[in-house]
């Protein structure tokens, strides 16, 4: 009879193993409360223009530059809804002795511009002269953000000194974005 | 995609553990230990398990963290939760989960009770099987993003997981080929339900400072795989079947199939001392049917919007740029997998003989009471293999019951504590073993848990040799 008696304990006492085992309180539903929030450093744009660039092959100068690019990563329609919040940075340096002004313009589908960053930069002399800038888009500002498709850069040369196929420097824009997501 | 990571994070905190079974293995009154090493001493003239409840196993284990660091109700927020345990780990932390059913199994004596023509074993179980490591580099970018890791080059190999379902049809044999040595293989047919695999990925996502021309350099080069196969259907919009019951179709028919097999021995250079050792599942499963592979490979440098004032119109678009140059493909080629190969060996002394005459065997029989030892186990996985040392205490308290006490140091805990029992009420056998036991006093703080149990009718061999227990 010994063995079943054996059998028997060791049955118990697995049995109450398992029954006074215990788990900490848990709650499987905080799972619901993922929130992923990251925040993205990227490029947003960038150009170099050097100063005989605003010299044409007679000697005229160009005062007047544009070009509009595409800018569609609101095309899609995730990131579109996880933006929460876009910082521009901006940084133009100017080495060319003319002072310019420079504006972005954001454009919609329809090429209706919808916000206009604009900037002052005054003539190099000596010492490069940094123009910064900081937009931050949130709220109504964000949504105008999400409906832009394109990007305008213009840039006019105000009066002054004239250049030439020989003038130094340039004009120079770096710019980044901070995206923040919530996803 | 918020579904996506939900779905991936609960995969991996509910996950956890390899397939190291320490206390079933080398327990030779269970006809499952030939399941661990076909070359194990398990003689029988023949035996059935009750089909469904002769062998099932579950382990579930975790590195680095445990299902309650991430949902303890603590008034802490689950993303800050999620946080410490993403910042807490390392890429080769892992989950894994193995679950094993037996649909049936039996064995017989080859020849008459005066021959020995070795011992037959057969039958069917199925598996599931799911491992994944930490995508930690991935997780770090998803919850906050590259603006505190200028510099640092995110790891797209760090997602490494894999997943699936297999039947296995298999036959054994072992046989004594000398008085001290038993050898024994079975071959194995696997019939795989489904399969996912993104184990061979490679690449980095990286922003670093530029000081002259674009303010970051970013850069994404990715060479992205997940192999999928007998799931497709499943993810289809118009897919209204019942995917349990499908999947089990599958498993048997339709499916794909591979072959593999095990091999084992048991050898005593002495009567009290015994060596074993035992290799699985060497073996490989082809997907051709329903095979989708996913693919997401190439080079993106990011450099922004830039105009050029050309007055050309430029067409380019980032958005379309980023498609092009990485884009996500979906691709019907076969692919093989390998299923993961274990390895066991163990070394026993036995002492103690038996002065218990409860038992009903007979006077020429020598066996011993008492055994310790020790045994090793091995799991290849896609990065490093898996390792797990035990230590043992077995007591044979009669013919009709042993126990088996084990301490295992693996990557999972070192204080693994695990018992076991096989009790045989006439031909009925009955087992149970379950280890971390000291983590039963908080399952939830567990980092692997893992229970074996089983029933089989087992019909003692009449000319047994002397028993080496």
């Amino acid at each position: 009879m010994k063995k079943y008696y054996l059998i028997r304990i060791i049955t118990l006492t697995l049995f109450l193993m398992c029954s006074f085992s215990c788990s900490s309180d848990l709650n499987f539903d905080q799972a619901n409360d993922l929130k992923l929030t990251p925040v993205i450093e990227g490029n947003l744009s960038y150009f170099d223009i050097p100063a005989p660039s605003f010299v044409a092959d007679d000697g005229s100068e160009y005062n007047f530059a544009s070009d509009a690019q595409n800018f569609d990563v609101f095309r899609d329609k995730y990131f579109n809804s996880y933006l929460q919040r876009a910082d521009f940075h901006f940084e133009i340096t100017n080495t060319i002795q003319r002072a310019f002004a420079a504006s972005i313009v954001l454009l919609d589908v329809n090429d209706n511009p919808l916000y206009t960053i604009n900037f002052d930069v005054p003539a190099y002399a000596g010492t490069a002269n940094i123009v910064t800038k900081t937009e931050i888009f949130q709220g109504a500002k964000l949504t105008m953000l999400k409906n832009s498709r394109k990007m305008k850069f213009l840039i006019a040369m105000k009066p002054g000194t004239a250049l030439n196929k020989n003038s130094t420097g340039s004009f120079k824009l770096r710019s980044s974005a901070t995206v923040y997501l919530s996803i | 995609m918020r579904k996506g990571i939900l779905f991936l994070l609960v995969f991996i905190s509910v996950s956890c553990f390899s397939q190291n079974k320490q206390i079933l293995y080398n327990l030779t009154s269970v006809p499952q230990s030939l399941m661990m090493n076909p070359g194990a001493d398990f003689k029988y003239r023949f035996y059935f398990g009750v089909p469904l409840l002769s062998g099932t196993s579950f382990k579930v284990g975790s590195t680095g963290f445990s299902v309650y660091d991430l949902f303890a109700n603590d008034g802490v927020d689950f993303n800050q939760k999620l946080r410490n345990v993403v910042y807490s780990t390392n890429r080769n932390d892992h989950a894994a989960i193995n679950e094993q059913i037996e649909i049936f199994n039996g064995g017989i004596k080859l020849g008459d009770w005066l021959e020995d023509k070795g011992y037959l074993s057969f039958g069917m179980y199925q598996e599931f099987d799911l491992f994944a490591y930490m995508p930690k580099d991935l997780a770090i970018l998803a919850l906050d993003g590259n603006q505190n890791y200028i510099g640092k080059s995110f790891n797209l190999g760090d997602l490494s997981m894999k997943s699936e379902v297999v039947s296995v049809l298999h036959v054994g044999y072992h046989k004594n080929i000398s008085e001290k040595l038993i050898v024994g293989a079975r071959a194995k047919i696997y019939f795989s339900g489904f399969n996912a695999t993104t184990t061979r990925n490679s690449g980095s996502i990286i922003t670093t400072t530029n000081p002259n021309t674009t303010v970051y350099n970013q850069e994404i080069n990715s060479n992205m795989s997940l192999n999928t196969s007998g799931i497709s259907k499943y993810t289809k919009d118009n897919y209204d079947g019942d995917v349990a019951t499908d999947v089990r179709k599958q498993l048997l028919f339709g499916g794909d199939m591979g072959l593999g097999f095990d091999a084992g021995f048991t050898y005593y250079p002495k009567d009290n001392i015994q060596i074993t050792g035992s290799i699985l599942d060497v073996g490989f499963i082809s997907h051709s049917k329903d095979v989708e592979n996913f693919t997401w490979k190439g080079y993106y440098k990011y450099v922004g919007t830039n105009p050029n004032f050309s007055g050309t119109n430029d067409p380019n678009s980032v958005y379309d740029d980023f498609k092009e140059a990485i884009p996500l493909d979906t691709l019907h080629n076969k692919y093989t997998t390998l299923r993961p190969i274990k390895l066991n060996a163990s070394y026993k002394y036995s002492f103690g003989t038996s002065s218990e005459e409860d038992c009903v065997c007979t006077a020429t029989e020598k066996r011993y009471k008492n055994a310790v030892g020790a045994q090793f186990f091995m799991m290849s996985t896609p990065r490093l293999p898996i390792t797990a040392l035990t230590g043992f205490y077995q007591r044979n308290f009669s013919d009709k019951l042993q126990l088996k006490a084990t301490y295992t140091l693996d990557s999972y805990s070192y204080t693994n504590i695990g018992l076991g029992f096989s009790a045989n009420l006439g031909a009925f056998n009955m087992y149970f073993m379950a280890d971390n036991l000291l983590e039963y006093r908080d399952v939830s703080k567990a980092n692997s848990l893992s229970f074996q149990f089983g029933f089989n009718f087992i019909f003692k061999d009449s000319n047994e040799p002397p028993y080496r227990n």
